[in-house]
Order: C-alpha cells, then sequence, then structure tokens
C-alpha cells in the first residue's frame, strides 16, 4: 500500500480545517465536493519563523465574523480572520505585574476564544489565557486597540495553582466554567464570572502496594455539551479519568490505555463518548459512560498526537501531531478519511464548521435547483459580509497611509461591479427554473431586494466614509450584525425549501 | 495440470508404444505422440534431476550470456556508425522501485530551510558552538563494549567517555547538560554485546534510538589502518525524507563541521533500505605511472609512460550498521515522552517503503 493515504480513503466530506504549527505558520486545509475526498492545502499564512512558533490556538467558530486567536512563543496574541488570513489584532501579552521579559519563562500554555458574541460592539473578541505557572486571566480587545501594539489590560485574572506547572485548560460549552490541569496540580473547576474556585479533584488512593503517584494531568476537557460537572482527563500515567463534580473529588471512572502519556482529549457532542490520542501516536475513542474502550483508529500514525477536534456536525475528526500529517477520521468506521502532509510539527487544528461546500461549484453549476439557489444566496450574503470586513481592513489601512487611497478606489468600484453581476446571474437563474411554486419567487424577490438594499446600505456607508471617520467604526458593524439575522432567517428559508 | 497443460502445447511427435498406453488411460488426447521434456521437480530420482536442473541452468546462462553480448555488439556497431546507442538497461532493485512518499524533501522547499534553520542543531551546524559529546553505557558493560567505545572515542574527536556507575540516564543528562555538552551517546550492551546505540542531543533533544548490529572491530578487519587525531570528513548517503534529514543532521551534529583535509580521514553513514551503514576510511591519492604500449606502427614496440593519479582506501574500523527504532522529542524521557516517530508493525505494509 502507499504511504499516500489519500488514495485508499474513502473520500472526505467537504471540510475545512485550520492547523498552526512550530514554524509560526497557519495552513488552510480544505476538501471540497469536486475533487471529491481529496483534503489539500489551501492557504498559508505567515512567515517561517521559529520565534514565533505558535503554541496554541483557538476558533470563535461562529456563522458571522468568527474570529481565529494565536499565541506565539514570543509573547503576542493575535486575532486573525480565519476567513482570509487577515490580522484584525496583536498585541504583546504580559500581565500587569510583570515585565515583558518574564514571557519567556511563563510561556502561554491555555487560549480559549468566547464564542458567544460580546454585547458591546467595541470588542473584537473576549478570551481567556492562562500561563504555564498557572496565572489566569480573562481580556477582551478592543477595536480602537488594535492598531496600537500595547498590552491590553485583563478584566479578570487569578491564580490557578501556586505549584506545579499547569499543561491544559479547557471551557464547557456554556462558557462560564473552565477546568485546569497539569504537572503537579490536580484537575480544578472554576467559575469564570467570579473567578472563584468551585472544585478540585482529590488523587486516587494509593493502590494494592502502596504506591501513590503524583498527580499529572496532560489534556482534559468537558464530557457533555449542556453539563459542566462531568469532566475527562487523561493523566502522564496513561489513565483516562471521569470526574463528576456534583457527586465525589475521587475519579468516578478510571481506564488505563497501553503505555504512553495521554497527550490529547476531545469530547463527543453525544455525551458520553471521548477521543484520546497518546505519546506514541495511538488514537482511541472511549465511552466514558462504561469507560469501555470502543476501538482504535488505525492508520501508520507514528507521532505524537498533539491535538483533536471533533466536527460539530458531521461524524469526524481531525487529528495532528509531530508526525506533521493532518489526518481525518470517520468516527463511525473508524477508518481514515484523509491525510494531508504539512511539512513541520504541527502544535494544534480547529474545524471551521461553517464551511460552504459549494462555494467552489458555485460558477460551475449552470442550471442549479431550487434550494442550490438559495444556498447560494446565502452564500452571496457571506461573501458581501466578508467585503465588508475588507473594506473596514481596507479603511483602517486608509486611515494609517492614504498614498494607497487611490488604488483601493479602483478595487471597490471592481468589487461592486462583480457584485451587480452577481446579482444577474441570481436573476438568470431563477428564469431558468420553472419549476418553482409563485410563493417562493415573491420570497425570492424580496430576498433580492434586502439583499440590493445591504448594498446600497454599504455604498452609503462607504459614502460616509469618505465624508466622516467617526461613523465608520460604527456604520458597518450594524449592517454586518442585521445581515447576519438575514443569514440566519435565509438559512432557514433554505432549510424548509429542502425539506419541501 | 501443469503437466497435461505441457502436453496441449506440444503435441508433435512420434511414439506410438506410448501412446496406446495412454490412450487406454485418457482417452480425450489421442493424437500425443511425444512428451515434452518434464520439468526437473517432476523427476523422482534425485541425480537424474540434479542433472536436469543443471542442465536447464546452464542453458540459461549461456542464453542470458549470449544476449548481452548481442546487445553490447549492437550499441558499438551503433555507436560505431555514429548512431543512436540503445539505452543501456537498468535493472530493478527495491530501491529505485520505491513507493512514492510525500515526506521526501526537494531542494526547492523553503519551508525545509527555514525548518532547518529552527532545529535544534542549528547551532552546532552553522559552527556557533563546538561539538562536545559525551560517550557512556549501560550499567553492565563488559565484553565488546569497552573495545566499541574505545574505537568510538578515536572516531569522534571531542568525545569525553563518563562511567555510568548506578546513576539514571536522567540524571546524565542533566549532569551532560551542566557541562555544555552538546550530545550524549549511549552504548547499551546485552550479553556481553552492543545491541543499541542512544543519541541525545542537548540541551533540548530529539532523542533517537537505534538498534546497532554487524558489529566488526579494528582488530578484526583485515589490513586494516589505524586512525590519526585530525577532524574527519563526513559523508551522509541517501537522507532523503523529512525524517531522514533530521536523522542526518542528529548524525553531523556529532562532528565538528571544519574537517582537516590533511588527514585524509573520512567517516561515511551510509543510508539504504532505512539501514544506517558507518564506516570509517583514511584515503591516500597516489601518483602512479602507468606503461602505454603505442598502437601505431611506426613507433611499434616503443612505451610510453604515464601519470595516473589514484585513489587508495584502507578502511580502520569499527564497522557496524544501525537502524532507527525511534526518534523521540525532548531529552530521553521514556515514561511522559512524546514522540516524534515510532516504529510500529502496521507501518510496515510493503518491503517497497523506507522512512528515511
Amino acid at each position: 500500500m502507499p504511504r499516500i493515504t489519500s488514495v485508499e480513503s474513502p473520500g472526505c466530506p467537504p471540510l475545512r480545517a485550520i492547523t498552526t504549527d512550530i514554524l509560526g505558520l497557519i495552513k488552510v486545509v480544505e476538501a471540497r465536493t469536486r475533487p471529491a475526498g481529496v483534503a489539500k492545502v489551501v492557504e498559508t499564512w505567515g512567515e517561517p519563523d521559529a520565534s514565533r512558533a505558535i503554541l496554541v490556538a483557538s476558533l470563535a467558530d461562529r456563522a458571522v465574523d468568527p474570529v481565529l486567536a494565536v499565541a506565539r512563543k514570543n509573547g503576542v496574541v493575535e486575532l486573525l480572520n480565519p476567513l482570509n488570513g487577515d490580522a484584525l489584532a496583536a498585541f504583546k501579552f504580559s500581565r500587569t505585574d510583570q515585565t515583558v521579559g518574564a514571557v519567556e519563562n511563563d510561556p502561554l500554555v491555555a487560549l480559549h476564544l468566547f464564542r458567544k458574541h460580546a454585547p458591546d460592539l467595541t470588542t473584537l473578541g473576549t478570551f481567556l489565557a492562562c500561563t504555564e505557572k498557572g496565572k489566569a486571566s480573562v481580556r477582551s480587545v478592543a477595536k480602537e486597540n488594535t492598531a496600537s501594539d500595547s498590552d491590553v489590560g485583563p478584566s479578570s485574572t487569578w491564580d490557578v495553582c501556586n505549584k506545579g506547572t499547569l499543561q491544559f485548560s479547557s471551557v464547557d460549552a456554556g462558557e462560564n466554567y473552565a477546568m485546569f490541569g497539569g504537572n503537579g496540580m490536580e484537575v480544578n473547576l472554576w467559575d469564570i464570572t467570579s473567578c472563584s474556585k468551585m472544585w478540585s479533584a482529590k488523587s486516587p488512593r494509593a493502590n494494592n502496594v502502596g504506591i501513590f503517584t503524583k498527580p499529572w494531568f496532560t489534556a482534559g476537557t468537558f464530557l457533555c455539551k449542556d453539563d459542566h460537572r462531568k469532566i475527562v482527563a487523561g493523566t502522564n500515567n496513561h489513565q483516562v479519568r471521569l470526574y463528576d463534580t456534583a457527586s465525589q473529588r475521587r475519579p468516578v471512572v478510571s481506564v488505563d490505555f497501553r503505555e504512553s502519556p495521554i497527550k490529547a482529549v476531545a469530547g463527543d457532542p453525544d455525551g458520553h463518548t471521548v477521543y484520546i490520542g497518546t505519546g506514541t501516536g495511538d488514537l482511541a475513542s472511549f465511552d466514558m459512560r462504561t469507560g469501555k474502550l470502543l476501538g482504535c483508529y488505525v492508520g501508520k500514525c507514528s507521532g505524537s498526537i498533539r491535538s483533536i477536534v471533533r466536527h460539530p456536525e458531521l461524524p469526524l475528526i481531525a487529528s495532528c501531531g509531530l508526525d506533521s500529517y493532518l489526518r481525518i477520521w470517520d468516527t463511525n468506521t473508524r477508518q481514515p478519511l484523509s491525510a494531508v502532509y504539512l511539512k513541520q510539527h504541527l502544535m494544534t487544528v480547529v474545524i471551521d464548521s461553517h464551511f460552504s461546500a459549494e462555494e467552489s461549484e458555485e460558477t460551475k453549476s449552470k442550471q442549479p435547483d431550487s434550494s442550490m439557489v438559495a444556498e447560494a444566496a446565502v452564500r452571496r450574503e457571506k461573501k458581501k459580509k466578508k467585503n465588508v470586513f475588507v473594506e473596514e481592513d481596507e479603511e483602517g489601512t486608509q486611515m494609517v497611509d492614504p498614498d494607497d487611497c487611490d488604488a483601493e478606489a479602483v478595487r471597490k468600484e471592481k468589487k461592486k461591479k462583480k457584485k451587480k453581476t452577481v446579482t444577474e446571474d441570481d436573476e438568470e437563474t431563477q428564469m431558468v427554473d420553472p419549476d418553482e411554486g409563485d410563493a417562493e419567487t415573491v420570497r425570492k424577490v424580496k430576498k433580492k431586494k434586502k439583499n440590493r438594499r445591504v448594498a446600497e446600505d454599504e455604498e452609503g456607508t462607504q459614502m460616509a466614509d469618505l465624508n466622516d471617520s467617526d461613523a465608520e467604526m460604527y456604520a458597518p458593524k450594524r449592517i454586518k450584525s442585521e445581515s447576519g439575522e438575514r443569514s440566519k432567517g435565509t438559512k432557514k428559508k433554505s432549510k424548509k425549501q429542502q425539506v419541501a | 495440470m501443469a503437466r497435461e497443460d505441457r502436453k496441449r502445447r506440444q503435441p508433435d511427435g512420434d511414439e506410438a508404444a506410448d501412446e496406446g498406453e495412454r490412450r487406454g488411460r485418457r482417452d480425450k488426447r489421442p493424437k500425443e505422440e511425444k512428451p515434452a521434456p518434464p520439468l526437473p521437480s517432476e523427476i523422482r530420482n534425485k541425480e537424474k534431476r540434479s542433472e536436469v536442473y543443471a542442465k536447464l541452468k546452464r542453458e540459461k546462462k549461456a542464453q542470458k550470456r549470449r544476449l548481452g553480448r548481442e546487445r553490447g555488439q549492437a550499441a558499438q556497431r551503433a555507436a560505431e556508425l555514429g548512431e543512436e546507442v540503445p539505452e543501456k538497461q537498468v535493472p530493478r532493485t527495491i530501491e529505485n522501485t520505491r513507493e512514492p512518499d510525500e515526506t521526501v524533501c526537494r531542494p526547492d522547499d523553503q519551508e525545509l530551510f527555514a525548518g532547518n534553520d529552527a532545529d535544534e542543531f542549528n547551532a552546532v551546524l552553522k559552527q556557533v558552538v563546538t561539538p562536545k559529546v559525551l560517550i557512556t553505557t549501560c550499567r553492565f558493560n563488559s565484553g565488546r563494549g569497552p573495545a566499541f567505545i574505545k574505537e568510538l572515542m578515536q572516531v569522534i574527536p571531542n568525545a569525553q567517555y563518563v562511567n555510568r556507575g548506578t546513576y539514571d540516564l536522567k540524571k546524565i543528562v542533566e549532569y551532560a547538560n551542566n557541562r555544555e555538552f552538546t550530545s550524549v551517546m549511549v552504548v547499551h550492551t546485552n550479553r556481553r554485546e552492543p545491541d543499541a546505540l542512544l543519541i541525545i542531543n542537548l540541551p533540548e533533544g530529539p532523542t533517537a534510538h537505534f538498534k546497532l548490529s554487524k558489529l566488526v572491530l579494528r582488530k578484526d578487519i583485515k589490513n586494516h589502518g589505524n586512525p590519526t587525531s585530525h577532524k574527519p570528513e563526513l559523508v551522509l548517503n541517501n537522507f532523503t525524507t523529512r525524517l531522514g534529514h533530521r536523522v542526518g543532521r542528529m548524525i553531523q551534529s556529532l562532528f565538528p563541521q571544519d574537517p582537516n583535509f590533511r588527514g585524509r580521514r573520512v567517516v561515511t553513514f551510509h543510508n539504504q533500505r532505512d539501514y544506517i551503514f558507518f564506516r570509517h576510511h583514511r584515503y591516500i591519492f597516489e601518483e602512479k605511472e602507468k606503461k602505454i604500449v603505442s598502437k601505431d606502427k611506426k613507433s611499434k614496440g616503443e612505451t610510453k609512460t604515464e601519470k595516473q593519479i589514484n585513489c587508495r582506501l584502507q578502511e580502520c574500523g569499527p564497522r557496524f550498521t544501525l537502524k532507527l527504532l525511534t526518534l523521540q522529542h525532548g531529552t530521553f524521557d521514556t515514561k511522559s515522552g512524546e514522540y516524534e516517530w515510532v516504529h510500529k508493525p502496521d507501518l510496515d505494509t510493503s518491503r517497497r517503503r523506507f522512512f528515511l
């Protein structure tokens, strides 16, 4: 069998995954429906530089306005747009009570970007960061702060531990609780809003020979989406433990798995399955209700697994690690679907679940059916959103250097033209579809009107931008949020149509 | 079945007596007249069988030689006539039918160079730091182990032997780190025979674990030379994949990067089918006068002398073979270490798949 597993794989469903590596590169891997089942690198962001190695990354996986946060080795935290790789903000991470030079001794080990949208419009994102010595803090990045390289002050900060080194942290689905664990410290559960420790684990009793093992947790996650009380943690001496914080401090279930430390744990949306990866490249899934091994993922994986992500909807997981491969597995059959060689030691992988597969096909398909048209409309709106993003950025740059103004204006005009052509296309496709009922067409026309209104709004805002610089910070944002709502609405519609 | 097939292919001949008998047995084939010579494996008499087999082999060999000669003649003729010389046949080997591998490094890969600049060996290979190697053993070192270490110390300049005692390897790594060693080598012996080699790069790893086999010490090599204390030249062959590059660079970082070419000493690490062959040679360029008898008729019998430079090699041991078992991220830590590459049985899917 050849080493290139993509040949023998049954095919990978449309997917977009983003990996980060030790050279500070961010690589985007996409699998599309055409050609089917082959995942490949579509984009690489950043220059190779070892001092800017990415330690951790976190994606706020939203339909509207997603943000990717990466923490680099030199103490810089960056916020990026995961759709096009534009840097939204970058700032030096340091604590207020520390000097900047302390970053080397106390690197960031955990980062979580909150998925919930901040209520006020001035913030780009809020994240929980934790350093190796257990200094956790919640910070929010304001939009005014993007240009300045200064530090962002923490809104709240606390010490998770006073001894040992922290190795992981995980935030539950509701984003109210965070768990921490590491070498020489037990698993802790913290309330983020009040910054108070809720619960901490207790080591299991000494075994029958009387040997007591030092706590060393290497990975962990919350088991259920809607329940923050069940925690799964992997230890360095190859145990997977389930803690129930509501009942007791000692583990409820504890299972041994092979011989090497557990390096990655990921939960499944079904609420009882976890995926674990070890230091020798073994990947397995466990049912934590019983502690039974469901099965191993066998596929020539020979390097330590650093990160596992489960796709929120599709039954697949992505794993990456020191063997430089991003592997995508089917969770039902436990077969490898695809493997992409990414050349560097990979640190983290995140999956962008809002990736629409037919984006590439949009231009190719000549006679799309009704659902396709609806989806295309949704996508177009998304694209517009993107455009708004880009324009915003461009405006930002305009503020900085006015020399490039002309070129950008030309580009904008081009974009507008494109948009117009797109809407025309939409009309044409409608003309083509003869089967559709009148009601639907009416709805569509409405939608189109909406779209046009959005376009007009955009133009209006652009005009406003040229005149007034103060208004620009807020006006596009409003449109964005509105369009986001709209897109949700249209999505629902499209679903209905599909059902029909 | 094979016999029947053969008979069907060669039905002509004249052997009537046999035919009647056969017809009695099987009526389906009435027109078989001459039996084909039986396969050697079908002959029961061993002497006869070996005779027939030897004859077959001889014929095959002769035919092969004849074909080769014909090819050679055709090529020569083509060369004389100024035509295009037919392509020389290349035998198919396991190496040149190796399975395609996407991890093989390409010379135009900018990411590879950036990765190399960022790795742990860069300081040594860019000659910022001079390599300093600590050699130690497993806890019970006897038999050929000490002799092997003695020779290894002569191969690697700036190497230092440290008694293992009863220290943990982690303690020794710490000790070496404090004394600014750049690598630690551990020779492991089993049943008084060296069988494994561990190379730990300091201060941040990685750690490579090799199986060591086919060890021949210097005194067992015929006509061996004795190495000088010059810094050797290093030859690393066939490290093609990303993993191979990493291992190659790790080996490279054991040796100083500024060889004394006057010393005429070469250390070779040759990788073939994932086995790394170690050889240590001295070489010399010699000027030799060679007599050439000129072919012209006028100057018949006149001999010319021509100076020719040829190179001679002399092996000066030891000689051994390494095979990579694991490459671990970080310094030696079997319990909580992360592996960059582990050899697993499910990786061996084909004979034509190699990792280095």
